[in-house]
């Protein structure tokens, strides 16, 4: 039999074992330069409990233990962090700003060429709200990625608030709105187009919502977008998004941010700013975020809560892309055993070079 | 932009219509509609790259291809994170559930007593998900060519396949009993070039203009000819 690992699981040699480490280093280093404390969950979840904020969207690996519990391997960060807050955070008062690097893991079939585990990058602001909390976590995203090492990447933001006064607005019933959000889940903006028109929706309505997802730009098309739904009362979250903007925009000068409400995937999840990241050449983003204001509460604390998380194995990917160079994993100094020194002597002479930061092999056979 | 913009192309019964489609577009399509045996043709500023139909996402969703097109039905079966932007109007053709003429409710007999139903067909997911919205328990057979021998055979209830004018279906003694899903082609993005990338959001914003313009889908030249 070959020893291989499991479908979706990988080893890591150490050229990129020593790159990754470098760039999770770099992006944990950003987090602290915004006072975000470290936090560890376990790799194990109760299934019951996870499932508090809701259906899971990421299909998690399920067992039973020993003692009968269901129980799934973590198929994110947010949660956990959410159940860690409620659970031991409890009496401490809010603010908390979170981080986190660890594996997560998501189960899916085969032939989908992906990753069954890999490793999140993200933070959690909990307790913030407005404008500046919102802008806070996204200039982290832009510091998180030129920190790693990316340049040249896209930030794609928007907020659900507009397209759920519409939804709501539309007259249309449970199955229609149900119908609209799936079709924004999958990114079907054919669907979209065509539940816009259907029949008992009020065409402006209608139409704002076919619109919504073509607007992008900078803040001329927030300016759009209220022209669009002001009339309808629908513009609440606008001006929070255009401060947003402006702050993100005057203090990150690395990487594009634009805004782009066809980000708006799950909105019974996120109730804010939703954005995610993207590299070129890239089909898939490299991390995504928003604001998820209803989502601690199911885990026994009222708190808004607003984060990102990155993929590691992503972000290697789009530097692999702009032809970064891994880290060399060769030592600085080869130390041999010399005629007549003693074992005791060559330790002694390794250290010293080691004391002097380098990086020492001590080789030869004596 | 420095590098080109990459489009997946279908191969088969899509191609033409894609070509012209692409043609109307503005873009240049200079040795596409004769590739002879070539996968990619390279002009300034676009690379097409020849796909077969049910590819086309793959492309798009892991990066080789900017944008493209395909159908309704390959999206379904697919299942992979691409965006959908534009209903192109051509490459029409009709899902349908049909069983044998002389059943006459025999399935629907099957199911009182048993809860489930053989479906025999070449697009498993776009059966799982008509049956599933229906609340209908479904064993989905999996076949590659010639749906009708299974219900002929005694192998399964139901087939669901594509139909255009039906004759196939005449020919075999089947019976349409449900409508599951009108497929057109549709035109793909990546997710990260739809958002990083205008030339895929200007390209598609021109095939909307274009499909606008027809009155009616136009429907696929395949198998059944008219």
């Amino acid at each position: 039999m070959i020893p291989t690992t499991p479908r979706g699981f990988r080893d890591c040699l150490p050229t990129e074992a020593a790159w990754r480490q470098a760039v999770d280093r770099r992006v944990r280093d950003s987090f602290a330069a915004w006072g975000y404390l470290p936090i560890e969950t376990p790799t194990l979840e109760r299934l019951e409990v996870l499932e508090l904020a809701g259906a899971l969207s990421d299909t998690p690996f399920r067992f039973f233990d020993s003692d009968n519990n269901l129980l799934a391997l973590r198929p994110d960060c947010t949660l956990p962090a959410a159940r860690l807050t409620a659970l031991r955070l409890r009496g401490k008062e809010a603010p908390f700003r979170l981080c986190y690097s660890q594996r997560v893991f998501r189960e899916q079939g085969s032939l989908y060429g992906e990753d069954r585990e890999f490793t999140q990058m993200g933070i959690e602001f909990i307790g913030g709200t407005g404008a500046m909390a919102d802008a806070e976590v996204i200039c982290m995203l832009f510091d998180a990625l030129s920190a790693a090492g990316v340049r040249d990447f896209t930030v794609a933001l928007g907020t659900v608030k507009v397209l759920n006064a519409l939804v709501a607005g539309a007259g249309g019933d449970e199955l229609w709105q149900a119908a609209v959000r799936d079709a924004f889940h999958s990114s079907d903006f054919v669907a979209v187009d065509g539940l816009s028109t259907a029949e008992g929706i009020r065409p402006v309505y209608g139409r704002a919502i076919k619109e919504l997802n073509r607007i992008r730009g900078g803040l001329e098309a927030i300016e759009r977008c209220r022209e669009l739904v002001e009339p309808l009362g629908c513009d609440d979250g606008l001006d929070q998004l255009e401060a947003v903007f402006k702050l993100v925009s005057s203090t990150e000068e690395a990487g594009t941010l634009l805004v782009d409400f066809s980000v708006i995937s799950s909105f019974d999840y996120y109730t804010g700013i939703v954005f995610k990241a993207y590299a070129p050449g890239l089909g898939q983003s490299l991390g995504s975020g928003g604001r998820y204001d209803t989502t601690l509460e199911a885990f026994g604390r009222k708190e808004p809560a607003a984060g990102f998380a990155l993929g590691l194995e992503r972000v290697m990917q789009a530097l692999e892309a702009q032809g970064a160079q891994p880290p060399s994993v060769r030592p600085d100094a080869v130390v041999t055993p010399l005629e007549g020194e003693t074992p005791e002597q060559t330790f002694a002479r390794a250290a010293q070079l080691r004391r002097e930061g380098k990086r020492v092999v001590i080789g030869g056979e004596r | 932009m420095a590098e080109n913009l990459r489009i997946a192309v279908p191969k088969g019964s899509l191609f033409a219509d894609a070509v012209e489609l692409l043609t109307k577009a503005g873009l240049d399509t200079t040795g596409l509609a004769d590739p002879g045996r070539k996968l990619i043709i390279s002009n300034p500023g676009v690379d097409f790259i020849i796909v077969r139909p049910t590819d086309a996402p793959v492309f798009c969703a892991y990066g080789g291809a900017d944008c493209g097109m395909c159908g309704k039905d390959t999206l379904v079966e697919a299942d992979l994170n691409v965006m959908e932007m534009v209903d192109l109007k051509f490459g029409g053709c009709r899902f349908i559930v049909a069983e044998p003429e002389d059943a006459a409710g025999r399935a629907e007999q099957v199911y009182e007593r048993t809860g489930s139903l053989r479906v025999a067909t070449k697009y498993p997911a776009i059966t799982q998900r008509f049956f599933a919205a229906q609340g209908k328990q479904v064993d989905v057979i999996k076949m590659h060519g010639n749906i009708e021998l299974a219900p002929i055979t005694g192998m399964a209830d139901y087939i669901v396949d594509i139909t255009a004018t039906g004759r196939t279906l005449r020919e075999n003694k089947l019976r349409i009993v449900d409508e599951v899903l009108e497929s057109t082609a549709r035109f793909i993005a990546s997710p990260a070039s739809a958002r990083t990338d205008e030339r895929v959001r200007a390209l598609a914003a021109k095939l909307e203009e274009l499909a606008a313009q027809q009155n009616e889908v136009k429907v696929t030249a395949g198998g059944e000819g008219k």
